[in-house]
């Protein structure tokens, strides 16, 4: 016979109760800034896309609702989209690249047993560097077309220099390798701690079984490196989206509108020429693209991992 | 019912969150204006300054004598020059003090002085400091309907540098001649755009500076966008697009429309693009102020315009042609295009109409001026701005350039003082800054609100002019429906019509 049991809520004790509470306290200064910090502001540029608000108006003009103007402006102005293509052009152009170069270092370095911490020392330098800076002396200097080293040398060899920041595609070019340049070394540190994070007893017992290097490479490395391998991907695909630094020392996004970016658009629109609301739906447009790929692209990933 | 908030109203609830988050994290640092408050009889009275990095470095350190004489404190903000003006107007729309003075950009004036931001100067300053001495093309710069709002310290032109050794040297001169059928002159150099143009032409290919390679070209400009761009095409058009008969050069003040696309601006970026792209040295159209000045110091180039040619070609740690340059007025043209008929005017004489590139940097004193330092930071200006001082900062290494009829005749000052051009160049500099400031035809630099809009509105179309990707006449259409969307924006064309005629006086 089955005993009747019952159960009864369990009483808290008054230990636990100010246990609770003590983390609330300690909790709270840190939950306040991030509501002050994030929400608000977030919360204001929603606020402010919806309005015609203009820091430098003269005059007696009171702020209005508009409700979507901000956005249906937003959809009709080819300067805008222009940004957005030059945007994802350069995303495209910049992410595999260091994703390639990243693997190929990362393996490289893995593999070899002296040295390691130095050159792991090594390709950390370039990301201790401001991007101003790097834009500045790796960019405007190497890359000036007139005197700057890099046709210099190939005048030297018997070539053309090359229009670097005078062709539209050519300062797509300059600006993809001064990124590459500067963020291989994020990829390449991170798919190295990847890679030494996969215990090496698999590749063994994939070599007693038979495997070739190639086949133990992709069933068991490119598995097992692959989350860390996602996670730095989304990571700069986002930083590449927000590229700003480097374009408005190197080319100023220029020539014509050929490498201005969506948020180098964002911060003349808003900041520099004071058009708030106009700015402000063109950061929303952003976030919300941003959001959108974001949280495809972690669904796809955790599917393709087959985590879902 | 529609609920309205006054942009002010709406910018202070943003301003005091973020002020609250500010204070949360700086509790122990006074609030800016606090301290004049909370000072008693032992404590100094402490007057705030806010301009450029450098220049402000120079005014506090010409200062310091002077304040620490009087037992005053100055505490300096320095700001890069893209990031001051915008503090400044952010701290004027947000209404939150900044400091008691301000170093800003004189086309910033319609922004900062109708936000109510400055005090207007007291007769005894001006008179203080021989007001009526300052030029009248600076004058302009430091009014609004009238009332004077702030005080000189620079006066930012641009000047037309020319390789007088060059133009003077009889072989090249009579090769010149042949091709273009007149002669170069040593003295004014290119007298208007066209002969500016041959002379970028025959300077072109060759090897002029002896270095035994073709590094020589007729000109460099400042072409960058996001740099000085606007001024760099401001000076190439208005000889083309000011009539004298006409006040108006951007927008026209009838209607507000803007005059961008008009046969004048058309004429002077085709032929812009044509020199940038063909006889400058390589990367020529997207030269920042810096590269084309290096250009031109370096030997490699007939002719610029610049702020700093003068300057900065006496130096010789950056130059190899100290004393080669001549000066002069920016170059004119022969025909010149009238807004109001439609048509262009023929001028026996060139129609010259320089351009008040930038307009220079002004101080004014805040209206939120620390009540306690109310005097000190008058007699701080008034010390800073009087004719003595301001003599002293223009001949010297400091950026300032000279704006007072007093200085125009200190030859001597500038020949053999700390800038040490000499007397034949310190005669032409002074001569061509003269002309341009006291100039009838003179072009003001665009000041009548959200000047930053309109200038990366401006920069982009001529930009996309110089990389081909637009005819010139579709780049400047595209500008002038830029130029008429902001004014839009901006309260109507009307409003920044009337705007503008403030700004120029009228």
């Amino acid at each position: 016979m089955a005993s009747e049991t019952r159960s009864y809520p369990r009483r808290r004790s008054r230990f636990e109760i100010r246990d609770n509470l003590w983390k609330w306290i300690f909790l709270l200064p840190a939950v306040a800034i991030i509501v002050i910090l994030l929400a608000i502001p977030v919360l204001w540029t929603l606020y402010a896309a919806f309005t015609d608000l203009h820091l430098y108006r003269i005059g007696d003009f009171d702020t209005k609702f508009v409700g979507l103007a901000n956005f249906e402006k937003l959809l009709d102005n080819r300067s805008f989209w222009r940004t957005a293509r030059n945007t994802v052009v350069f995303m495209l152009g910049v992410v595999p690249t260091q994703l390639i170069i990243g693997l190929t270092v990362a393996l490289a370095l893995n593999n070899i047993t002296r040295g390691q911490k130095l050159f792991r020392t090594w390709f950390l330098m370039p990301l201790m560097v401001s991007p101003v800076v790097v834009s500045f002396i790796v960019g405007r200097m190497l890359f000036q077309e007139d005197i700057g080293p890099i046709n210099d040398i190939l005048r030297n060899l018997g070539f053309e220099g090359v229009p670097w920041l005078t062709s539209p595609t050519w300062a797509m070019v300059a600006l993809m390798a001064i990124d590459v340049w500067q963020w291989s070394s994020f990829m390449i540190l991170m798919l190295l701690a990847a890679l030494q994070g996969v215990p090496p007893d698999l590749h063994e017992a994939a070599r007693v079984d038979g495997a070739n290097q190639l086949q133990a490479f992709w069933k068991i490395t490119v598995p097992l490196i692959m989350p860390i391998t996602m996670t730095a991907l989304l990571i700069r695909i986002i930083d590449a989206f927000k590229v700003v630094e480097i374009i408005m020392v190197l080319t100023g996004g220029g020539p014509g509108q050929a490498t201005e970016s969506v948020t180098l658009a964002i911060y003349r629109t808003g900041v520099k020429g004071g058009d708030l609301a106009f700015g402000s739906s063109q950061a929303y447009f952003l976030l919300i693209i941003l959001m959108i790929f974001g949280g495809a692209y972690l669904v796809l990933t955790r599917r393709a991992m087959g985590k879902d | 019912m529609e609920r309205q908030v006054s942009r002010r109203q709406f910018l202070r609830l943003a301003g005091g969150a973020a002020g609250a988050v500010a204070l949360a994290a700086c509790a122990p640092a006074a609030a800016p204006a606090g301290s004049g408050e909370t000072s008693m009889s032992e404590e100094p009275i402490v007057i705030r300054y806010a301009g450029l990095d450098g220049m402000g470095a120079r005014v506090e350190a010409f200062m310091l004598p002077w304040v620490e004489d009087n037992g005053y404190k100055l505490e300096r903000g320095a700001f890069g020059q893209q990031e001051l003006t915008d503090k400044i107007m952010q701290s004027v729309a947000t209404d939150t003090y900044l400091a008691d003075i301000f170093q800003f950009p004189s086309n910033a004036r319609a922004d900062v002085i109708n936000a109510n931001a400055l005090q207007e100067i007291p007769q005894e300053v001006l008179e203080a400091i021989n007001f009526d001495d300052v030029l009248p093309g600076i004058v302009n710069t430091l009014s609004w309907e009238g009332k004077i709002y702030a005080l000189p310290y620079d006066g930012d032109i641009h000047y037309y540098s020319f390789r007088k050794d060059l133009f003077a040297d009889p072989d090249i001169n009579s090769r010149f001649s042949d091709t273009y059928g007149y002669d170069l002159s040593p003295e004014n150099g290119a007298e208007t755009w066209e002969q500016w143009g041959n002379i970028c032409e025959f300077f072109t290919g060759w090897d002029w500076n002896g270095n035994g390679e073709e590094d020589d070209f007729g000109a460099a400009c400042m072409t960058k966008r996001g740099d000085t761009l606007w001024w760099g095409f401001n000076s190439r058009a208005t000889a083309y697009a000011k009539h004298p008969d006409d006040a108006a050069y951007f927008i026209d003040l009838d209607t507000g429309e803007a005059r961008l696309n008009n046969p004048g601006f058309v004429r002077a970026l085709t032929e812009w693009v044509e020199e940038m792209q063909n006889w400058a040295p390589p990367g020529g159209t997207n030269f920042t102020y810096g590269d084309s000045l290096n250009a031109m110091n370096g030997g490699r180039v007939a002719q610029t315009y610049n702020w700093d040619a003068v300057t900065s070609a006496t130096a010789p740690e950056t130059s190899v042609i100290q004393g080669l340059q001549g000066y002069d007025i920016l170059p004119g043209s022969h025909e010149v295009f009238n807004s109001k008929s439609g048509e262009w005017d023929y001028f026996d004489v060139p129609s010259h109409a320089p351009f008040h590139a930038f307009g220079g940097w002004v101080i004014a004193v805040s209206a939120q001026v620390d009540e306690l330092a109310y005097d000190a930071v008058w007699g701080f200006v008034t010390h800073l701005t009087k004719p003595e001082s301001g003599l002293a900062f223009v001949t010297d290494l400091t950026g300032a350039s000279p704006y007072r009829f007093s200085q125009m005749e200190a030859v001597e000052e500038f020949a053999t003082g700390p800038l040490q051009l000499g007397e034949e160049v310190a005669v032409d500099y002074l001569n061509a800054a003269r002309e341009t400031l006291d100039h009838p035809n003179a072009v003001t630099d665009q000041a009548f609100g959200g000047w930053v809009q309109y200038r990366d509105a401006l920069e982009l179309g001529v930009s996309k002019a110089l990389a081909n990707e637009a005819s010139p006449q579709d780049a400047l259409d595209e500008v002038a429906a830029a130029f008429n969307e902001i004014s839009e924006r901006m309260g109507g064309l009307q409003h920044q019509a009337e705007l503008y005629a403030r700004t120029l006086g009228m």
